[in-house]
């Protein structure tokens, strides 16, 4: 591991004893409060009461807007105030809020047929917001499409070419949509989440045009690693997503949990040393790429780890641990991270120095962070 | 003590313990002091597993002389000891097997002592290779070492020492024979390298988490370490039923295959659940045979002697079952109502993965939090 980070520091350009102290005299000499960004996540109370809520660099709380039921990922609006809010899965509802105050300025209806899953992506212009869901009668993954120039109706929809689709990333240039399609099928009669083609599940990465609907690219894992939910992804400038996957099968099965993908390829599945392997538990989080794009974190909650790799060399870098960890959003220097916790932390993370450091402002320990974490850079 | 009786006995006790919980339950949840997981660490990593890997390593050294001395001059008697002493270390493996952290899984470790389940019959398959080529390598223990994982360990040795298809060639010294005892004692060889090592790395990985706290990377509380050993606990019972139990019960009656069993050639599947609750219930209990102190265990935690008792007695029933089956999953299933009995005895486990998860997992504070207990 030590080697692998070698390489790495080289290929960051900041590799060998040279440029290691001053990175680190760097890091010293602009404490974190001086990020300027505001962090967006959902949350819940201690009473099964819910959350957006915002916290400011330091971890102080911004805001907090009720929301009907659990949410999960939050869709930032580019160059605009709105931030979309879909409820987890099997969600009836998504709202759209004000990024500075929380305040509501819309509400999105699921049709009766469909139910939403939780994530959501604008449009690089900001005028359309697509948000994956479940056609449960038709076993079948649908990408809705919002028009937020008017009013947030839904104007289309179309096929994710897959099952259970989850987290989608508008790739590089704006006109296609990557979607992991988790391969799950869920039905709302049977409380929407258990999953009930475990034995069968078939989960892909697709990328499809956003304005035709038309598949471009679609890659599947092998056969032997169906069980492979394909959850979450990230997207890097150069066109890399990053993929964590969530296993449904034995706890004691050898299987990668983490993976890269170049459209036109193969999925390039990664793998962390056996003892860090374990502690991830067969469960992936939240993906997310470093300011520079090579380095990715992902985090693990069930194992309380985050994971961080190389998205050239495809290599593992390190771990840190983080109880409960799981909201993983990216600043703007590379290879940190900031990180949420459902027990209520949250700290800022150095993948390079692999360092950790909790957030100085306790008021954000009041809330338990759910699942995914966006920043909002001023 | 009869299973329906104490069956029946234990679950009005869980209910009690259940209603005694939900008054108390503010009390149950309370903050534990980071300093009372540190002590169970302490008891659990430094006292209790050491001894039991320096009794490992001893077993796996006596079962390579053993076998040494068989090979020299083999006979009937020299392969009842072999196996024997096979017998005797895959008792300790089963006891620390389910402990699944640190050095017990790093490089693989776990995997080369253990090759198992083996769900495409990789071990089958290149058992038979092995045997049509006999390749010298196979022969030395350092070289066996860098094989595939499935002709290293205990299941690769039970091959050569419990399928009666090679019995004659081994105590006849055929040249089959001479080959498979040679093989076999070079796995015993690397099996004593590999357990050495482990023996070895375990004091490092217990001081990380010993020493857990802010400025650790891995382990940046003590609770947050002692999680590891809740999680071999709850994990640990999760395995037996799905995988030990669940592989050879299959999707029904007709569908049953000892076969798919662990350890089932050397007719000892049930035998192994047996030892892994040894291990396991040390993690609560805090005593594991001559080592450690009852009640020093993740119990320490537990403030609730009605729940305690509960949880002993639940325990000791599935025990108490297992000794009244047979070791073979294949013996058992030829019972009339052998299919049943196992059914029972995984509904036992699941009942007490359930007490884990509630109870245990409740009062412990290390039972998940918010993102890892329902995430999406």
């Amino acid at each position: 591991m030590r080697h692998q980070r070698r390489e790495f520091l080289k290929l960051m350009g900041v590799g060998g004893a040279f440029t290691l102290l001053p990175l680190d005299l760097a890091r010293a000499a602009t404490p974190a409060v001086q990020d300027r960004a505001t962090y967006i996540s959902a949350s819940a109370g201690d009473h099964d009461d819910y959350y957006v809520s915002a916290f400011n660099a330091a971890g102080k709380i911004l805001f907090e807007q009720p929301l009907p039921g659990r949410g999960h990922d939050l869709g930032l609006r580019p160059n605009h105030v709105d931030v979309a809010a879909v409820e987890r899965r099997p969600g009836l509802y998504a709202l759209i809020l004000d990024r500075h105050t929380g305040d509501v300025r819309a509400k999105l209806h699921c049709p009766e047929d469909r139910r939403f899953y939780g994530h959501s992506i604008y449009s690089n212009d900001g005028r359309f917001l697509y948000v994956s869901e479940n056609d449960f009668a038709h076993q079948r993954g649908v990408i809705s499409v919002w028009d937020a120039n008017d009013g947030y109706r839904r104007v289309a929809e179309f096929d994710s070419y897959g099952m259970g689709p989850h987290e989608l990333h508008l790739m590089p240039g704006g006109d296609q949509i990557a979607v992991a399609n988790g391969g799950l099928h869920t039905h709302p009669d049977q409380d929407g989440r258990t999953p009930l083609n475990i034995a069968t599940m078939e989960p892909n990465l697709s990328v499809i045009d956003r304005k035709t609907g038309e598949l471009v690219h679609q890659a599947s894992l092998k056969q032997d690693w169906h069980q492979l939910s394909i959850r979450h992804i990230d997207v890097a400038t150069n066109g890399t997503i990053a993929v964590g996957f969530q296993y449904h099968g034995g706890l004691t099965d050898e299987v990668p949990l983490v993976g890269t993908y170049n459209p036109g390829k193969e999925i390039r599945a990664m793998e962390a040393p056996d003892t860090v392997q374990v502690r991830m538990r067969q469960y992936c989080g939240s993906v997310r790429f470093d300011a520079s794009g090579q380095v990715f974190g992902i985090s693990c909650p069930r194992g309380g780890i985050v994971t961080f790799w190389d998205a050239k060399t495809s290599d593992f870098l390190t771990h840190i641990a983080a109880p409960d960890g799981c909201g993983l959003s990216a600043t703007d220097r590379a290879g940190e991270f900031v990180n949420t916790s459902g027990l209520g932390n949250g700290w800022r993370m150095d993948a390079i120095r692999r360092k950790r450091v909790e957030l100085p402002d306790d008021s954000h320990k009041s809330l338990r962070w759910d699942n995914h974490l966006q920043r909002i850079a001023i | 003590m009869s299973l329906q009786f104490c069956w029946r006995t234990t679950c009005l006790l869980t209910t009690a313990a259940a209603l005694f919980i939900s008054i108390a339950a503010p009390k149950a949840h309370a903050d534990i002091p980071d300093e009372n997981y540190q002590l169970i660490l302490e008891h659990l990593l430094t006292t209790v597993m050491p001894p039991k890997l320096d009794a490992l390593h001893g077993a796996t050294s006596d079962l390579a002389d053993t076998l040494e001395d068989f090979c020299s001059d083999p006979d009937e008697d020299g392969l009842a000891d072999a196996r024997g002493d096979f017998h005797t270390a895959m008792d300790i493996w089963q006891e620390i097997q389910p402990w699944r952290m640190g050095p017990l899984v790093a490089n693989g470790r776990d995997q080369h002592i253990e090759y198992w389940p083996d769900k495409h019959g990789t071990a089958t398959r290149q058992f038979r290779k092995l045997m049509f080529n006999k390749p010298a390598a196979f022969t030395d223990p350092v070289k066996l070492s860098e094989a595939s994982a499935a002709l290293q360990g205990f299941p690769a040795l039970e091959e050569v020492l419990f399928d009666d298809a090679h019995s004659n060639a081994l105590t006849s010294a055929s040249e089959d024979g001479i080959f498979l005892c040679q093989y076999g004692s070079a796995i015993a060889t690397n099996l004593v390298t590999i357990t050495d090592e482990l023996r070895d790395e375990w004091p490092g990985f217990a001081e990380a988490m010993r020493n857990a706290g802010p400025d650790s990377m891995d382990y940046p509380t003590a609770k947050f370490a002692a999680t590891d050993l809740y999680r071999a606990l709850h994990e640990g019972l999760l395995i037996i039923s799905t995988q030990k139990l669940g592989r050879p019960l299959g999707d029904g009656e007709k569908d049953a295959k000892a076969s798919r069993g662990e350890s089932e050639t050397s007719k000892r599947s049930l035998r192994n659940i047996h030892h892994n609750l040894i291990g396991l219930l040390a993690i609560y209990d805090g005593k594991w045979g001559d080592a450690g102190e009852e009640g020093k265990g993740l119990a320490a935690l537990i403030d609730s002697s009605l729940l305690d008792r509960s949880f002993r007695l639940n325990w000791q029933t599935v025990q108490d079952t297992l000794a009244d089956l047979p070791p073979s999953l294949a013996e058992l299933l030829d019972q009339p109502d052998g299919y049943q009995k196992l059914v029972d005895l995984q509904g036992q486990i699941d009942f007490l993965t359930t007490l884990v998860e509630n109870d245990v997992g409740g009062n412990t504070n290390l039972g998940g939090g918010f993102n890892a207990l329902d995430g999406d």
